[in-house]
């Protein structure tokens, strides 16, 4: 009977089993809540609504104030942090003293629980009793860094400290494994360091580093422990991200009909994106 | 760039790193009168922080976290290594199942978190670890199925045909042929997976906020208003970050090796 099975399934059916019981199941459970009225405190009175959740959202202006604050969080925290990612792994990849320690020290952030980057930066920059606001103020510099203008940027520093050293990590990996040839071809034709850079460097690793934009934009919309140890959404609508705005109208309010469409609606976004830059990438592989 | 140059940027960056772990190292030596002043550094260290912390059920949360990342790493490696195996050779599933793994990974655990919870509360086994693990093999599973196929796709078919001619069964061409060739990798995703195990504060928080919490959720429940838990709080914060930074210390290297040997494919 066993044998009938062609070998490839049988080794695909362990992940088949647990990937239909933990992800498959509960995905559809989901899409179906969110075409209803489910809330905790009334499941007697569930029914089936339609689209009505997600025609709700539209009118809903914290929610679209939180895809706004999503977006522009993981727009300016990734390119941030391959900027620097970037500059880093070059850098530690030329580097011979102290090697494997200033390593193990840049890497070290990423391995640190979110909630506690988050805790160690609330008080780190608390106005009354945080020491980057006290040294800022002996040069008379006064900075509210959860104000209503600055709480944002002050999330995305925050992902930049965390997760730059992700960034590197990738880079560093996939400058090691680059081939040698082109870059003696281009020493010999004496191109300089900056177009060495530009024309061998870059085009070979641009494979990593799509793959680490993908990987880190699709975890910073997942952006959610910063929000909940800090600011909670605040002031006001200023750091609303969509994760904190799910966990609050479906734990918090018991609404979970209505946060399971708040999910989908960005589930929606992310997999248009997500498949645009593919097509676009294989497009240009061809 | 000039070495003084690049130098100087690696420095910058050091510091920048080490300043709040240092800073925070610092706090929970400070007793609640010496806090007031932030920026002092002259003040009588005082270990009341950290005993309060190791009473206080911190070592049972983190315990927890240890035993949940174990669980999930486990199930992961074992479904993720042979599902991988069998989707890079021998494209079982084809493009359907390589697309749900990148489907997986992109999904916002705000869209799962709301079913599980319901599942979790009808089945009595909300607040408990099992919801947790189930939970973090949603995200952890799809990462290390995502790393092997890479790696799989890096080793020579050639290998395991000769292994094959030399008497082989294919699991046993599997098991000690292309296994050990992928070992390294499978290292990596290990780590990685254990990490963002250990790492996550949102399905822990929803479906096991009482009594099977971890130690994500026991830090958090620091996070008061009150100025006054700052001291207990940082110890806590230290007792989650010194064994992963020890552990990153050491694996830090493999790490970098094992991701460039082929998991970086899309």
């Amino acid at each position: 009977m066993l044998r009938r099975i062609p070998i490839g399934y049988r080794f695909l059916t362990p992940l088949a089993v647990v990937f239909a019981a933990v992800f498959a199941y509960p995905f559809v459970y989901s899409l179906w809540l969110s075409l209803t009225n489910y809330t905790i405190t009334r499941r007697n009175e569930t029914r089936f609504v339609g689209i009505d959740q997600y025609t709700g959202l539209l009118d809903n202006d914290t929610y679209r104030q939180a895809l706004v604050n999503t977006f522009v969080f993981v727009l300016l925290a990734v390119s941030l942090e391959l900027l620097l990612g970037l500059a880093l792994a070059l850098c530690l990849q030329r580097q011979r003293w102290a090697r494997n320690v200033t390593r193990a020290f840049l890497l070290a952030p990423m391995f640190v629980t979110p909630i506690a980057v988050g805790l160690m930066f609330r008080f780190l920059l608390n106005q009354q009793i945080g020491v980057i606001p006290e040294i800022l103020g002996t040069f008379g510099l006064e900075i509210d860094f959860f104000g209503p203008d600055l709480a944002l940027f002050s999330m995305v520093a925050i992902d930049v400290w965390q997760w730059t050293p992700f960034m590197v990590l990738l880079l560093l990996a996939g400058l090691e494994s680059l081939p040698k040839q082109p870059f003696e071809a281009a020493r010999v034709d004496g191109a300089s360091r900056w177009l060495t850079f530009r024309s061998v460097t870059l085009p070979l690793l641009k494979p990593v580093i799509v793959v680490a934009v993908l990987l880190r934009a699709l975890d910073a919309f997942k952006v959610f422990e910063y929000v909940f140890a800090i600011t909670r959404g605040g002031p006001g609508t200023a750091t609303e991200t969509i994760q904190y705005q799910v966990y609050r109208t479906g734990i918090g309010f018991f609404r979970l009909g209505e946060a399971a469409a708040m999910a989908f609606v960005l589930v929606a976004v992310v997999l248009t994106i997500v498949v645009v830059l593919f097509r676009r990438l294989m497009r240009e592989a061809t | 760039m000039s070495r003084p140059l690049r130098a100087l940027f690696l420095v910058i960056a050091v510091v920048a790193v080490a300043f709040p772990f240092a800073w925070v190292v610092l706090i929970s030596f400070k007793s609640r009168v010496d806090l007031n002043d932030p920026s002092s550094l002259s003040f009588t260290p005082t270990s009341a922080n950290w005993s309060e912390v190791l009473h206080g059920g911190v070592l049972e949360a983190a315990l927890r976290s240890v035993e949940v990342g174990l669980a999930t790493v486990s199930v992961s490696l074992v479904a993720g290594t042979l599902g991988a195996y069998a989707i890079s050779r021998f494209k079982a599933g084809g493009g359907p199942a390589r697309f749900g793994i990148l489907l997986a990974q992109l999904m916002p655990p705000a869209v799962l978190v709301v079913p599980l919870f319901i599942l979790f509360f009808n089945w009595n086994l909300r607040d408990t670890i099992w919801a947790v693990i189930a939970a973090h093999l949603t995200f952890v599973l799809p990462v290390v199925t995502w790393f092997m196929i890479g790696f799989f796709d890096a080793v020579p078919r050639e290998l395991e045909e000769q292994a094959m001619i030399d008497g082989y069964g294919r699991f046993g061409a599997f098991r000690r042929v292309v296994l050990p060739q992928v070992l390294p990798g499978l290292g990596a995703a290990a780590i990685f997976g254990f990490v963002l195990s250990w790492n996550d504060l949102f399905y822990a928080l929803i479906l096991a906020g009482g009594n099977a919490e971890t130690l994500p959720v026991a830090i958090s429940s620091y996070n008061t208003f009150r100025g006054v838990e700052l001291g207990a709080m940082s110890a806590a914060i230290l007792v989650s970050v010194v064994p992963v930074l020890i552990a990153s210390f050491f694996v830090q290297k493999r790490l970098v090796r094992g991701i460039s040997g082929g998991g970086l494919k899309y």
